[in-house]
């Protein structure tokens, strides 16, 4: 029994940075309807810069999160900005499938890239902090996955507040939920786009951060993460982003618990299996609004 | 925008120029030219079969990998196992791609847009887990070897290049023959108005899922004969290779950068991207990654240019040729 409720702890708590990882991506596609294919590697390159924070610098892997969530911020304005919005607005009226194509070429172009830079060969942070444990009664967790959930969800709920609380979030929504009439009331939709994109990568930079500390970073790490943020937003529900957290904690669950009764590999199918189901009796996702 | 398309089909001059450039490898390439030509023409050949589905009907399906895959273990499992040629088998193959996309098709083809994309990417893993799984059956992540046979055309084998070269032609050659009847059939148009406009489509009458299934098995059957082909060219398969979602989201490029929803935007995709890959390769000589880097950024700057593919942008000269100021049609 006790196997099982560690399990279903360490689920919840490598669930809490999938929510991380995907969340930002679900921000991205609520408000301009765009499928980030880069947001994978987008997560590589965060890795990368926190491995260099702390690897180089000697920084903490904690403290070396909102490092590599500035770096990440300005990243995203920067894409919003001299990428994607040419290509955004030229196909605004259509599906804007030309930012997916995009999106696919940088994807491409970063991870090979990457691989040019840093070498195939996978590498971890190198600090005590990451192998010490904390034991209460039967079950041990690591520190970094105790902080990676604490943190993991401080970062979405003080995200939902600034969607809720302030006008800035406010607008952000307006703009995802009608573009027109945001812009009637005085909206600037571009600056809103940068802002999403940028807060998006910001937050997936926290994600990268924490993730550095459970799982070695190599150019092709965002392709798995970056396929399972996928399966998580459209599970959770598009836009929402307390979808994305209960999705990424379910998706860790499933993962964890479902690694005991049957062989791994198998565990890796039961999550596409789920959100397949969800597909089909739930279109919207677990927390998705019925509007568009 | 589909009248450019159908008149183009019914030019001569243009038929006698496609042909002799199709078949120019033939006399004087080399056996390596000959295999990038034979790459390119599978790649042109899944394009024109995603363009039914993804073009055509506007559905944008990330999970072709899937049919790939299953046409390419099918047509290897009746040949290694029980000696059936890949001839044969390669219809098995079809059939069962036609089956998984009518599943598919029924749980999938009520979502719209990113949603459908996502939903097929899916699919196409749990497909690519559970291959991995079929240890006994289908030797699990390993793959499977194809017998090889060497000089065995009846057993679509052979170890000169020309013969991969000339089947490929004329898959192709089949492919945009569909393409071309779907694109001037009621049932093409009905395909459009789907793309266009769902709800309006829904509105006049148009059994838009019906339709949709329909595309969506044609498009998966024809995808389904390409993994055969694959299969019987590479003479090896695994999971990763034929199932990856990789694999899928390429397809779909090739289709999209070349023009989706037109006759020839997928060979053009195809000839732009394959090549391409292949130069970049050989300019960077060495350089790991170097290559896959150029692919990237053609990409990228091919949609900067134009979202719509090369297609358009070839319209548009053209166009400006023609009639000078002539208004752009856009689908």
């Amino acid at each position: 029994m006790n196997t099982y409720f560690q399990a279903l702890l360490s689920g919840i708590a490598s669930g809490a940075v999938y929510g991380l990882i995907a969340l930002g991506l679900s921000l991205q596609f609520g408000v301009m309807k765009i499928i980030n294919f880069a947001h994978g590697s987008f997560l590589m390159m965060a890795m990368y810069v926190s491995l260099l924070a702390c690897n180089q610098w000697g920084l903490h892997p904690l403290a070396s999160a909102p490092v590599t969530a500035a770096v990440l911020f300005v990243v995203g304005w920067a894409c919003q900005r001299w990428l994607i919005d040419g290509i955004y607005r030229k196909e605004s009226s259509r599906e804007p499938i030309g930012v997916l194509i995009f999106t696919t070429g940088l994807w491409i172009f970063m991870d090979y890239g990457a691989l040019l830079v840093f070498g195939p060969d996978s590498r971890s942070v190198s600090h005590s902090w990451t192998n010490e444990v904390v034991v209460t009664g039967d079950l041990i967790f690591t520190y970094p996955q105790i902080a990676g959930c604490l943190l993991a969800g401080v970062v979405t709920l003080a995200l939902v507040l600034f969607m809720r609380h302030t006008a800035t979030g406010r607008a952000i929504r307006a703009t995802g939920q009608d573009r027109e009439a945001a812009s009637v009331l005085g909206i600037d939709s571009q600056r809103i786009y940068r802002l999403s994109f940028a807060i998006g990568l910001g937050v997936l930079g926290v994600a990268g951060a924490l993730l550095l500390s459970l799982y070695p970073v190599n150019p092709f790490v965002g392709d798995i993460f970056g396929m399972r943020a996928f399966v998580i937003v459209v599970l959770g529900g598009i836009g929402s982003i307390a979808g994305a957290f209960w999705g990424g904690i379910i998706v860790g669950i499933l993962e964890s618990v479902g690694s005991q009764l049957i062989p791994v590999t198998y565990a890796e199918a039961l999550i596409f299996l789920l959100f397949l189901a969800v597909m089909y009796f739930r279109p919207r996702g677990l927390f998705g609004v019925e509007n568009e | 925008m589909m009248t450019g398309t159908r008149s183009s089909f019914s030019r001569p001059w243009l038929w006698v120029g496609v042909a002799a450039l199709a078949l120019a490898p033939l006399i004087g390439g080399s056996q390596y030219l000959l295999s990038i030509a034979v790459i390119t023409l599978l790649y042109a050949y899944l394009a024109l079969s995603w363009n039914v589905l993804g073009g055509i009907a506007g559905q944008l399906s990330l999970g072709h990998a899937a049919y790939f895959g299953i046409g390419a273990y099918t047509s290897t499992w009746l040949f290694v196992n029980l000696g059936v040629s890949p001839w044969i088998g390669m219809w098995g193959g079809a059939l069962l791609a036609i089956g998984a996309a009518v599943i598919v098709g029924m749980s999938c083809l009520h979502l719209r847009g990113a949603y459908f994309a996502l939903a097929t990417i899916a699919t196409s893993m749990v497909l690519k887990t559970l291959v991995e799984n079929a240890d006994q059956l289908l030797g699990g992540p390993r793959g499977m070897e194809v017998t090889l046979l060497r000089d065995a055309p009846w057993q679509f084998q052979h170890t000169r290049k020309e013969f991969y070269y000339v089947i490929a032609l004329v898959f192709t050659g089949v492919a945009l023959f569909v393409n071309h009847r779907i694109l001037r059939s009621r049932f093409g148009y009905y395909l459009a108005a789907v793309r266009n406009d769902q709800e309006a489509a829904l509105a006049l009458g148009v059994p838009t899922t019906r339709y949709k299934l329909m595309a969506a098995m044609i498009s998966a059957g024809m995808t389904a004969l390409g993994g055969t082909f694959y299969a019987q060219f590479v003479l090896y398969i695994s999971p990763d290779k034929v199932f990856g979602a990789n694999l899928s989201v390429v397809i779909a490029v090739v289709c999209i950068i070349g023009g989706r929803g037109t006759l020839w935007g997928p060979v053009l995709g195809a000839l732009l991207l394959l090549p391409g890959e292949e130069l970049a390769r050989a300019m960077t000589g060495g350089m790991v990654g170097m290559d896959m880097m150029l692919y990237g950024l053609l990409l990228m700057l091919v949609i900067h240019y134009e979202p719509q593919g090369l297609m358009a942008i070839l319209r548009r000269l053209w166009r400006r040729r023609a009639v000078p100021g002539a208004k752009e049609v856009t689908p």
